[in-house]
C-alpha cells in the first residue's frame, strides 16, 4: 500500500497485501510513514483546510480576482443560485452579526478593520477582494465552498477531508490464464514464478499496479478513487481480452481503501492510549504512532503525535469520514495538554 | 436373536443371528451358513471400547517438558530483573495460559523462550515495576522486533490492557546500568548515581513537556538525558568535550544512534529556555547552554511561561506588521523569513490567530492557504514553525518528491481506446526478441552454476 506514489522498485508491500496481518502491516510503516508530510496534502491543496471552508475567503478572492472591478459593488454571480440570492447591498450588516456568530477563534481584531475599510468605499482591488472574503460568510456553513468530491460529506464539525491514499480492489476475469503467455506477450507484465505466482502487471492511468493469477482472479491496486480503481481493473481486463483470453468482468468489489488527513495539531499519544485503553494500543518501542481501533465504524486508525491520522479498513468512503469525524472531538480534547 | 440390519454378502438375506461359538462371538446367515462378521478373541476389560495406555496406567498426566522448562525460564528472568514474588507468579501463570493456546503451542522453541520473557514484561507492567522492551530483547537476546510482534499476540490472546511505560519511571533502573560512580570512573569524571537519576528524570520530563518523547524510543532518550545530566552537573571543560561515544564507552554501555539526535534536540529547548533567563548577558548556544541546565531546570516552568509568552509577543507582532504591510501593498506576497512568508501568502485573506494569553503550547490556527498564491518554500502551511514547541517531525518535516495529480473526475465507466491498450502489448517480433533473449540468459545462467 502507498501513501507515496512511488512504486517502482518498492516491493514489500506485495508481501504485506498477502500477510494482511497488523504486525506485517506495522513493519511497513516503519518505513518513513510516520514522517509522512502530507504528500498527498500538498497536491490536494484546495480540500485541505483545516479551518471550516466557507470561511476561506482567499478561494473567493482567487475567483474572483479577474472579474471584479474597483468601487463596483461585488459581483456574486460566480457563485451557485441559491447563494447569490443572498447578496444584499446592506449585506456588510450581515457580516458583522454573521461572523459573530462564527467560530471564536476567528480573531475579530481583523474584522473592523475590513469594515471599516468598507464603509470608505476604497478603490483597491484588494479592498474589494477582502471585502468578498468577508462578504462570503453570510452563506450557510453548511455548504462548503471547496471543490466538490463525488461524494461531499458533511463537515460542519471539523472541516478537514481525509484523502484517499489507496483502494485495493478485486475483480474476477472469469477463465484460467496461461500468466506465461501473458508475461510474454505484454510489455508492462513481469512474471517470476519462484517469488510469486502471479503476473505483476502495470498501466499508467490510472497509475497502478495489478496482481493476476492463473485462476483468473485479479487484484488491482495504488488506484486514488473507486472510480480510478475500477476503470483502471477494466483497463488490466482490457489487456488480458486482447492477449486472447475471453476476459470477463465478474464481480468487481472494492477491499480496502487507505485514506490520511492532517488535524494541525500536535496529539498526545499517552494521555489518549489512558482514557482509550480498550481501542488504543501505543508501543513506543515498536511503532511511533498510536493503533486505533475503532468498533463503529470497524476502521483502524494510525494516530501520530503529528498530528497526521491514516484510516485503513474500510470497504466504502462513509466509513472513513464517519470515522474520522468520530475521532477528531477525540482528538481535539487531547489538543491543550 | 435377528434382524440387525445387515445382508448376507452370501445370498443376499437378511436373516442374521448372533451365534455364539466356543467364546467368539460371530454373526451368522440363516439360510446359507456364511459368517458376516466376528468378534474378537480377547474382550476388552471395558467391554469393547479402546483404551489407550496413558488413559489406564498414568495416574497423573504429566505436563509437557517444554512447559515445564519455559516455566522455569520465567523464573530465571524474573530472578535477573529481581522483581517481588507477584510478579514472578503472575507471569508463570500468564505463561501457563498463553502456552496452551493455539497461537503458541506449535511455535519454535525460540519463539517460546521470547513468549516467556514476554509474559514477564507484561507482568511487570501490570503491577507498576515498568522496564522496557528493549530491557526484555536484551535479556532474552532477541531480535526488539521479534519481542514486539510475540507481545502483541500475546497481549491480544489472553486479552490484557497493559498500561504503557513512561519514560521517566524506567529513567532510575537504566540510570543503574552506567557505570560512572566514583569507584569506575576517575573523579573528575564521577557522579552520584542518585543525583544523575534525578537530573535525567528532569530533563526528561521537560523533553516529554515539549514534544521530544512522545512517539520516540524511550532508550535513546534516557540515554540522552543521562549524558545531558552528566554534562551539566559539573560542566567543566573536560566534560563539555566529552563525546557521546566516549561517554559511553566510559560508562560501559552500547551507543545508540539516535541518542545523538535526541541530544540535539533537547540541548535545542534547552537553549530556548535558556534565553529567557533574566540574569544572563552572555548567549546562550547548545555549546555551552550545559552550564545553565541547573538553572533552567529548577526554573522551567517560569521559563516555560516566559518563553510561550515572548513567542506570542513576537507572532502578534509579525501578524500586525504583515497586515499593515499587505494593506499597501499589491497582490504579490514578499517572502521574509519561513513564518513570515507562511503569514504573507495570506496577507490578503483574513488570517486568524489565537487570542493572546492563551498560554501554552497549542498551536495556532494555520493560515489560509489556496493554490494561487504559491511560494517556493513551503506549500503547506506548517504550523509547526508558528509554534515555540512542536514534535520534531513536523518542524523537519522530510522532503518528499512531489507524486502526479493523477485523474481527477473519473466516472469509472470511460471509453478504453484501443491505442492505448495496445501499448501495452508486444509486437510479435518483440516478443519473439524476448523470448529469445531469455532463453540465453538462462542458459548462461546456468552454465555459470
Amino acid at each position: 500500500m502507498q501513501v507515496c506514489s512511488s512504486l517502482p522498485g518498492n516491493r514489500s508491500w506485495i508481501r504485506w497485501l498477502f500477510l494482511m496481518d497488523e504486525s506485517a502491516l506495522e513493519r511497513y510503516f516503519d518505513d518513513s510513514i510516520a514522517n509522512d508530510s502530507c504528500l498527498s496534502l500538498e497536491e490536494e491543496l484546495g480540500v485541505q483546510s483545516p479551518a471550516p471552508a466557507p470561511e476561506d475567503p482567499s478561494f473567493l478572492s482567487g475567483k474572483a480576482g479577474p472579474s471584479r472591478e474597483p468601487g463596483e459593488e461585488l459581483d456574486l454571480s460566480f457563485l451557485p443560485d441559491e447563494l447569490s440570492t443572498q447578496e444584499e447591498p446592506g449585506c456588510h450588516d450581515d457580516t458583522e452579526t454573521q461572523t459573530a456568530a462564527l467560530d471564536v477563534s476567528q480573531d475579530s481584531g481583523i474584522i473592523p478593520d475590513y469594515n471599516s475599510q468598507d464603509s470608505t468605499a476604497a478603490a483597491d482591488p484588494q479592498q474589494g477582494v477582502s471585502l468578498l472574503g468577508v462578504g462570503a460568510s453570510p452563506f450557510c456553513p453548511m455548504t462548503p465552498m471547496t471543490p466538490m468530491t463525488p461524494m461531499t460529506p458533511v463537515t460542519e464539525r471539523s472541516g478537514i477531508i481525509p484523502q484517499l491514499q489507496n483502494i485495493v480492489s478485486t475483480v474476477n476475469l472469469g477463465c484460467p490464464l496461461d500468466l506465461k503467455f501473458i508475461a510474454l506477450q505484454a510489455r508492462n507484465a513481469e512474471y517470476n514464478p519462484k517469488r510469486f505466482a502471479a503476473v505483476i502487471m502495470r498501466i499508467r492511468e490510472p497509475r497502478t499496479t495489478a496482481l493476476i493469477f492463473s485462476s483468473g482472479k485479479m487484484v488491482c491496486t495504488g488506484a486514488k478513487s473507486e472510480e480510478q480503481s475500477r476503470l483502471a481493473a477494466r483497463k488490466y481486463a482490457r489487456v488480458v481480452q486482447k492477449l486472447g483470453f475471453p476476459a470477463r468482468f465478474l464481480d468487481f468489489k472494492i477491499q480496502n481503501m487507505v485514506a490520511s488527513c492532517d488535524v494541525c495539531f500536535p496529539i498526545r499519544l499517552e494521555g489518549l492510549v489512558l482514557t482509550h485503553q480498550q481501542f488504543s494500543s501505543y508501543e513506543p518501542e515498536l511503532f511511533p504512532g498510536l493503533i486505533y481501533r475503532m468498533v463503529k465504524p470497524r476502521i483502524v486508525l494510525l494516530i501520530f503525535v503529528s498530528g497526521k491520522v491514516v484510516l485503513t479498513g474500510a470497504k466504502e468512503r462513509a466509513e472513513i469520514y464517519e470515522a474520522f469525524e468520530n475521532i477528531y472531538p477525540i482528538l481535539r480534547g487531547f489538543r491543550k495538554q | 436373536m435377528s434382524g440387525s440390519g445387515v445382508s448376507c454378502p452370501g445370498c443376499g438375506s437378511s436373516n442374521i443371528v448372533d451365534d455364539d461359538l466356543y467364546s467368539q462371538a460371530q454373526m451368522v446367515c440363516v439360510d446359507c451358513g456364511s459368517v458376516v462378521s466376528e468378534g474378537v478373541l480377547a474382550h476388552d476389560p471395558n467391554g469393547g471400547s479402546d483404551v489407550s495406555y496413558s488413559w489406564t496406567t498414568a495416574v497423573t498426566r504429566k505436563p509437557c517438558v517444554n512447559l515445564v522448562k519455559g516455566l522455569q525460564r520465567v523464573k530465571a528472568i524474573c530472578r535477573i530483573l529481581r522483581v517481588h514474588k507477584e510478579i514472578e507468579d503472575l507471569s508463570q501463570a500468564y505463561y501457563k495460559q498463553a502456552y496452551q493456546h493455539q497461537s503458541f503451542i506449535k511455535v519454535s522453541l525460540q519463539k517460546k523462550e521470547v513468549l516467556a520473557g514476554c509474559c514477564v514484561l507484561v507482568s511487570c507492567r501490570l503491577l507498576n515495576w515498568p522496564i522496557t522492551m528493549g530491557t526484555m530483547s536484551c535479556l532474552l537476546d532477541a531480535d526488539p522486533m521479534a519481542v514486539g510482534v510475540v507481545y502483541q499476540e500475546m497481549v491480544k490472546v489472553l486479552s490484557i490492557e497493559a498500561p504503557i511505560v513512561n519514560v521517566t519511571d524506567v529513567m532510575e533502573a537504566h540510570s543503574q546500568e552506567y557505570k560512572i560512580s566514583p569507584l569506575h570512573v576517575p573523579e573528575q569524571l564521577a557522579e552520584n548515581s542518585k543525583d544523575l537519576a534525578k537530573r535525567a528524570v528532569a530533563l526528561v520530563e521537560l523533553a516529554a513537556d515539549t514534544w521530544i518523547v512522545t512517539g520516540r524510543k524511550p532508550i535513546p532518550i534516557m540515554m540522552a538525558a543521562i549524558y545531558l545530566a552528566w554534562q551539566s552537573l559539573k560542566p567543566s571543560k573536560q566534560r563539555l568535550k566529552f563525546t557521546l561515544d566516549r561517554f559511553c564507552q566510559i560508562a560501559k554501555v552500547n551507543k545508540h544512534k539516535a541518542a545523538l539526535k535526541r541530544i540535539t534536540e533537547m540541548r535545542e529547548v534547552l537553549c530556548k529556555l535558556g534565553r529567557e533567563i533574566p540574569w544572563l548577558r552572555a548567549e546562550v548556544t547548545p555549546d555551552n547552554v550545559a552550564r545553565q541546565v541547573d538553572d533552567i531546570l529548577k526554573n522551567r516552568y517560569a521559563l516555560l511561561r516566559r518563553a510561550l509568552r515572548t513567542h506570542e509577543d513576537a507572532l502578534q507582532a509579525e501578524d500586525s506588521l504583515t497586515e499593515e504591510a499587505a494593506s499597501s501593498r499589491a497582490s504579490e506576497p514578499v517572502e521574509h523569513t519561513p513564518t513570515a512568508s507562511a503569514v504573507g501568502l495570506c496577507g490578503l485573506n483574513s488570517e486568524r490567530t489565537q487570542q493572546p494569553g492563551d498560554g501554552n503550547e497549542s498551536p495556532c490556527k494555520a493560515p489560509e492557504l489556496q493554490s494561487d498564491s504559491q511560494e517556493t518554500q513551503e506549500s503547506v502551511p506548517n504550523w509547526g514553525k508558528r509554534v515555540l514547541f512542536a514534535p520534531p517531525c513536523v518542524t523537519h518535516p522530510k522532503r518528499r518528491r512531489a507524486g502526479q495529480p493523477g485523474l481527477q473526475d473519473v466516472t469509472g465507466d470511460e471509453e478504453i481506446s484501443d491505442s492505448e491498450i495496445d501499448s501495452y502489448i508486444r509486437t510479435p517480433r518483440e516478443a519473439r526478441e524476448f523470448a529469445l533473449t531469455q532463453k540465453i540468459l538462462s542458459l548462461s545462467e546456468s552454465e555459470k552454476s
